[in-house]
Parts: C-alpha cells; sequence; structure tokens
C-alpha cells in the first residue's frame, strides 16, 4: 500500500487547501486522525469519480471548496472550471447545460451539436442545483448518473468525471431537488461556518485563490474545448495543457496535481481494496433496516407502519422511503477511498462507518415524528446528517450487540445456498428474515 | 452395466441462482459460545448487574440496619455511604441500570424494603460512580419519595430527576448539577459545598441549611430558608438569598 506515493499525494493536496485556500475547522474523526468533512469528500469524490452535493449558508464556501479540489486533482485553471460551471436558475436550458445547435452549420441546412463546457469537462459543477425548477433538474438526470449528454440525436460520454452540486437552504427561490436526481448524488455534505476567527482570516486574505489562475493554459484550454474536433480527439490535447499548468502549480505552489494516468493507477488501486467481513455485515444490517416491512414486504414511501409491527424497533419504522441500490454502491465506493487514503490494507467498519452518514442524509425521508421529536435536539450537523449519524450510531451499537451472530447467520446462510441441509439461525433483526427470504427465493 | 446414482442434490437446489449473496461468509466461524442467541447473552447480563446491585443494598440495609441510619445524623449519613460506596465500587454498571434499580425498588418482590434513607444514599452512591456524566432517573411512579437523592454529586455530573424526592435533596452536593422535575421536601442542599440545585416545583423547610457555596432554583415556592452560610437561593427568579431575608424559616 501507498508505495507509489500517491496517498501522500492526496494529503498534500488536502493540507494545501486547508492550509490555504478553504479554511475551516476538523468536523470528522477516523481512527485517530481529524478531517474537514468538506475537504475530505470532496477530494474522494474527484478521485473516486463521485456525485457530492454540497449544502450550506450563502457565502460559506460550497462552490469555491469544489473549485479547488477540481483545480488540484484534474489540473484544470480556475479560470477554466469558472467558465465551465452551470448555475441553477429558473431559466435554465438545455442549450446552455448541454450543447446548441452549430447556428452556421444550421444555416446551410447541417445538423450538427456545439458542446457546452460544462458537458465536456470532467470536473463538474453546478451552483446552486436547488434553484432549477424541478420540471428542468431532469434535463440533468442522465448526464448526472452516467456521464452521458445527449443532444439532436448526438452524444458525448464522459470517461472520467465527478459532479459538484452546491444546494442553498430553503429560501423564496429555492425549489426541492426530485426525488431521483438527489438519489443520484453519493455524498451529502455541509460547507459550513469556519468560526469568527478563522472567517476573519477569510477576509483578510481575499486573493488568496489567484494562485490557481493561469491565463494562458485557460486560453489554450478555452481554444481547445471550443474546436470543432471530435470530443474524443480534444481530450488527449487537453491532457498535455493540463498537464503543463500541473507544473507550473507544482512549481509554484509545491503541491503536486494529479495527472490522468495517476488517477487511473489510484482507482485501480481503490478497486483492489476489499470489503472486511464486519463492515459487510454492518452494511448489510444497515440496509435491511432501511429496506425492510414485514407486512408489505418492502418500504414504500406511499405506505404506512401498521399499528402492532413487532419490527417497531428498527429504522424501518422511522423512515418513509426505501433505500435505493445506489446506496451500497456510494457506501462502498467512499469507504473504499478512505481506506485507500488511510492506506489501509481493507475496507474496515470504521471507514464504513464514517463516511455512511454522508451517504445517507439526503437519501433518508423520516417520518414527520420523528422530525418533530428531534428538530431540537443539541447538535453540530445540520439536521439531515445529523438524523443520519444517530441512525448510523443505533444501527452501529445494534451491531455491536449481536455481530458474531449476525455473520454467523450469513455463513449458514451460504451453507445452505451452497446445498447443506442446514436451518436458517433464527434472529429478532430484520436481516435475520431477508436472509430467509433470499433462501426461500433460490429454493422455489 | 448400473445407471451411475444421481447426484445428492435436489432438483431444486440445482435451479438455484449461481451467485451466492453470502458468499464471503462462508469462511466466517462463530467463536464458541454456549448457544444463546445475543439477546439472551445480553438480558443475562443485565440480569446479573441487577443482581448484584440488588445485593449491595441489601447488605447496606443489614449492615446500617442497627445505626438507623434513616433517622438522620449526618455522621451517620456518611457512614452508610461510606459502606454503599464500598458495594458500588466492584459493579459494572450504567446509568440505566440506576434507572432500572430505582423501579425494581418497588416492583418486584426481590427487594424486601424500600427505605427511603438508605436506598437515597445508594443511589446517589450509584450515580456518583456511574461512568456516564448525565443521569436521569424516571422516579414519579415510586410511591415513596426517596430521601437523600444527589448526596454528593459530583462536579461535571448531572442527576435529572422525573418526579418529586424526599428530605435531604441534593445534601453534601459537590460541584454537580441536581435537577428535579417535581417537588423537594425539607432539607433540600444542605451543606452543599458548590454546584446547582434546580426544583422545578415547590420545596420545603431549611432550604440550604449550612450551604457553603452553590446555587439553588426553585420554579414554585420556598416554605423556608434554613441558615445558609454562602451561596444563592432563586425563587421563581428572584434572589431570595442573599437578601432582605436573613432568618431561617420565616419566609412565609
Amino acid at each position: 500500500m501507498g508505495k507509489n506515493g500517491y496517498q501522500k499525494q492526496a494529503r498534500e493536496i488536502y493540507q494545501f487547501i486547508s492550509d490555504h485556500l478553504y479554511f475551516n475547522r476538523p468536523d470528522m474523526e477516523i481512527k485517530g486522525e481529524r478531517f474537514n468533512s468538506a475537504i475530505l469528500l470532496s477530494l474522494l469524490t474527484a478521485l473516486k469519480r463521485g456525485k457530492e452535493l454540497i449544502i450550506g449558508e450563502p457565502g460559506l464556501g460550497k462552490t469555491t471548496s469544489a473549485e479547488y479540489v477540481c483545480a488540484l486533482v484534474y489540473q484544470f485553471p480556475l479560470g477554466v472550471i469558472w467558465g465551465s460551471e452551470v448555475s441553477g436558475h429558473p431559466e435554465q436550458t438545455e442549450e446552455k447545460i448541454i450543447g446548441r445547435p452549430d447556428l452556421g452549420k444550421l444555416n446551410r441546412g447541417e445538423e450538427d451539436v456545439v458542446w457546452t463546457n460544462f458537458s465536456q469537462m470532467p470536473a463538474k459543477i453546478v451552483d446552486e442545483i436547488n434553484r432549477l425548477p424541478e420540471t428542468k433538474q431532469s434535463m440533468i438526470l442522465d448526464g448526472v448518473d452516467r456521464g452521458n449528454w445527449e443532444y439532436l440525436n448526438e452524444m458525448i460520454i464522459n470517461d472520467e468525471y465527478c459532479l459538484f452540486a452546491t444546494a442553498n437552504y430553503q429560501d423564496g427561490g429555492t425549489n426541492t431537488i426530485i426525488a431521483p436526481l438527489v438519489d443520484r448524488f453519493d455524498v451529502m455534505v455541509e460547507s459550513r461556518y469556519p468560526g469568527a476567527n478563522l472567517s476573519f482570516l477569510i477576509a483578510k486574505d481575499k486573493r488568496k485563490d489567484h494562485a490557481l489562475r493561469h491565463p494562458k493554459y485557460e486560453k489554450d484550454l478555452y481554444h481547445i474545448l471550443k474546436s470543432k474536433t471530435a470530443y474524443e480527439k480534444k481530450i488527449p490535447r487537453m491532457e498535455e495543457v493540463c498537464n503543463a499548468y500541473g507544473e507550473y502549480i507544482e512549481e509554484v505552489l509545491g503541491v503536486k496535481p494529479f495527472q490522468r494516468q495517476d488517477r487511473d493507477q489510484i482507482r485501480t488501486e481503490m478497486e483492489s481494496l476489499e470489503i472486511e467481513l464486519d463492515a459487510s455485515a454492518f452494511s448489510r444490517m444497515l440496509l435491511a433496516e432501511l429496506s425492510f416491512c414485514e407486512r408489505y414486504g418492502q418500504k414504500r414511501v406511499v405506505e404506512n407502519c401498521e399499528e402492532g409491527c413487532h419490527y417497531t424497533g428498527y429504522l424501518c419504522h422511522q423512515i418513509k422511503n426505501c433505500a435505493s441500490n445506489r446506496l451500497p454502491s456510494s457506501m462502498k465506493q467512499y469507504a473504499q477511498g478512505l481506506a485507500w487514503l488511510l492506506q489501509d490494507s481493507e475496507i474496515d467498519i470504521e471507514h464504513m462507518m464514517a463516511v455512511v452518514p454522508y451517504t445517507l442524509a439526503h437519501r433518508v425521508q423520516w417520518k414527520d415524528e420523528i422530525l418533530s421529536q428531534k428538530e431540537r435536539s443539541k447538535r453540530d450537523d445540520p439536521f439531515p446528517i445529523f438524523l443520519a449519524k444517530e441512525a448510523v450510531k443505533a444501527v452501529s451499537q445494534r451491531y455491536r450487540e449481536q455481530s458474531d451472530h449476525l455473520k454467523d447467520a450469513l455463513a449458514v446462510g451460504s451453507r445452505i445456498f451452497q446445498g447443506e441441509d442446514l436451518e436458517p439461525l433464527e434472529g429478532d433483526h430484520p436481516l435475520y428474515a431477508e436472509v430467509k427470504k433470499d433462501l426461500d427465493a433460490r429454493k422455489n | 452395466m448400473k445407471p451411475s446414482a444421481p447426484p445428492k442434490k435436489s432438483p431444486a437446489k440445482e435451479n438455484w441462482g449461481s451467485r451466492n449473496p453470502f458468499e464471503e461468509f462462508k469462511i466466517f466461524t462463530p467463536p464458541t459460545s454456549d448457544g444463546d442467541f445475543p439477546l439472551d447473552q445480553i438480558v443475562q447480563s443485565t440480569e446479573a448487574v441487577m443482581d448484584r446491585i440488588r445485593s449491595g443494598y441489601e447488605k447496606l440495609l443489614e449492615e446500617e440496619a442497627k445505626e438507623l441510619v434513616w433517622m438522620v445524623q449526618y455522621n451517620t449519613i456518611i457512614k452508610a455511604y461510606e459502606v454503599a460506596e464500598k458495594y458500588v465500587r466492584e459493579i459494572d454498571f450504567t446509568a440505566e441500570d440506576i434507572e432500572d434499580f430505582c423501579f425494581a425498588l418497588e416492583n418486584t418482590q426481590k427487594i424486601a424494603y424500600l427505605i427511603p434513607g438508605p436506598a437515597g444514599i445508594y443511589i446517589s452512591a450509584l450515580c456518583n460512580y456511574a461512568k456516564e456524566e448525565e443521569i436521569a432517573l424516571k422516579l414519579s411512579e415510586l410511591k415513596t419519595e426517596i430521601n437523600l437523592l444527589g448526596f454528593r454529586l459530583s462536579r461535571g455530573k448531572r442527576l435529572v430527576i422525573e418526579g418529586d424526592t424526599g428530605d435531604f435533596t441534593g445534601i453534601g452536593l459537590e460541584g454537580g448539577e441536581l435537577i428535579v422535575e417535581g417537588n423537594a421536601k425539607n432539607w433540600t442542599g444542605a451543606g452543599m459545598r458548590g454546584g446547582k440545585i434546580l426544583v422545578r416545583k415547590n420545596i420545603g423547610l431549611h432550604t440550604g441549611e449550612w450551604m457553603m457555596g452553590g446555587e439553588i432554583y426553585v420554579g414554585g415556592r420556598v416554605r423556608g430558608l434554613g441558615n445558609i452560610v454562602e451561596g444563592k437561593v432563586y425563587e421563581r427568579d428572584k434572589l431570595v438569598y442573599p437578601g432582605k431575608v436573613r432568618y431561617p424559616n420565616l419566609y412565609y
């Protein structure tokens, strides 16, 4: 682990952002190390090709934190990142987000698409996504999910891309982010107030991001993005300029950004990390609680819990919706990224527990009584992240109490699956019922 | 030639899908146990702790019966507390166990006597030796009001009592925070050295007798103050000591 020094390089980028660009306090602790969640998760998002929703009050660095990470992980000068951002507003159109017809060619009766910088860039930022009306949010669903951008029967597919979207808290100009779009974000994090003293420092050092600008490379990149060559051919040309910008950054700022092959290598290393048994069993336990319904087969947002249900002590009784299949994928992705960064040999339960609240917070719809019960609790986190952290705490407590029995139940499940004549283990948790359901389904 | 024997697997099993969703767990071997379910183990361990707490209380009653600790004198209280400490120190318990014990005082046959004085001393020792900094006790369902709760509650501890308390609540408080969500009787906060007592409803006579520091807040009425050496007493946010009222039990 860590033989090629990529982890050190990633930590140097984290440290550089934290020391010089985005001042904030650490707010999460993993294995004795303290991190700021906004920078850490943004860094993992950029490295893992993830999708991150950054929430917070206006002016607290939601967009800038993402910009710094994109500049240093993808080697794009700030000017290019600014020029490729999409801002959410009610008049936003597909032509401004994805692409427009080439008007010159259209006059000659030919159809061709001029792709926007946003759709072509690997590091994408959507500013104030919740100012997009609900009807227009669906325009970016596919792009957000798969990196496919389609216009006039033409399509470009981003091979490598990550996406950051910022959202303000509800005010007169905001809309609700539609559930399918929310679910496509891997994590949600808050860019929070850094405290009076750090805030004062930020005010003193206003032009701190100037170091990440480079007008010449910005011009070169704009030129490539605007050129009429095929998208696939633009990528290597852009990489050349990005590498030159990366060298400039290393020389001037002393921090080395990642090149494309570095990022690919990092992803290969991350993918090779396996999930340890406890992390797997804990995740299954959590997923069971977020999806199980004894009466109706699974949680559905349109169905309510029945009186006298046996499973009132679990999360299924506190929530309205069902966990999507994207949740375990996000959990694994980010836990894997974290394990890699900490140079651990596998993904353990601590990695999992550290990232799960951020993967869960935006996806869970809590029942009204739970919201009113807990809204006045003393807390440091925004309400959804606080609720998710509490939920993870409760599940981990349950997991500690019965981890061996639970793992045994899964092991017995495996043996039954392989044909042994055994009885599935009994237990109170929904996961035991889920194991039985899986075995029954295979039998019939 | 005999046809070869069919494989032992049943046809139904052969139809199973190829992907085993539990495969990674096939290497798991459970630690040797007596075959109990985890819940049984939890219940058993909770019962074992409760037995030890109960037995400590019974021993305290036995040892102190001769001294008639509930005929309160300060030196007998201290002695009883030392005995309680001796038993409590050896038990590994949680705040939840204290609450269970309070409930068991009246609601099980296993505890022969609920004597408000020793019970209060014993509960105070449990609270002072608990790992948790904040302890909440629901006493509103008890018919008997327990005396001496919050005895010597130390700095950093917060004890919240739901219900009424008896005499000598929070005496000798040593910097902790005691909240009574009900009424407290006479001699509350007597001899306290620091900390805060908050009684949401009314408080009895001799409040703060010989108190040396700290604050007593009363949400309702104070029937009478004791001889206070130092400290503050508030009645409905109004400072009543130090103030015009200097004489014990002459407030009303």
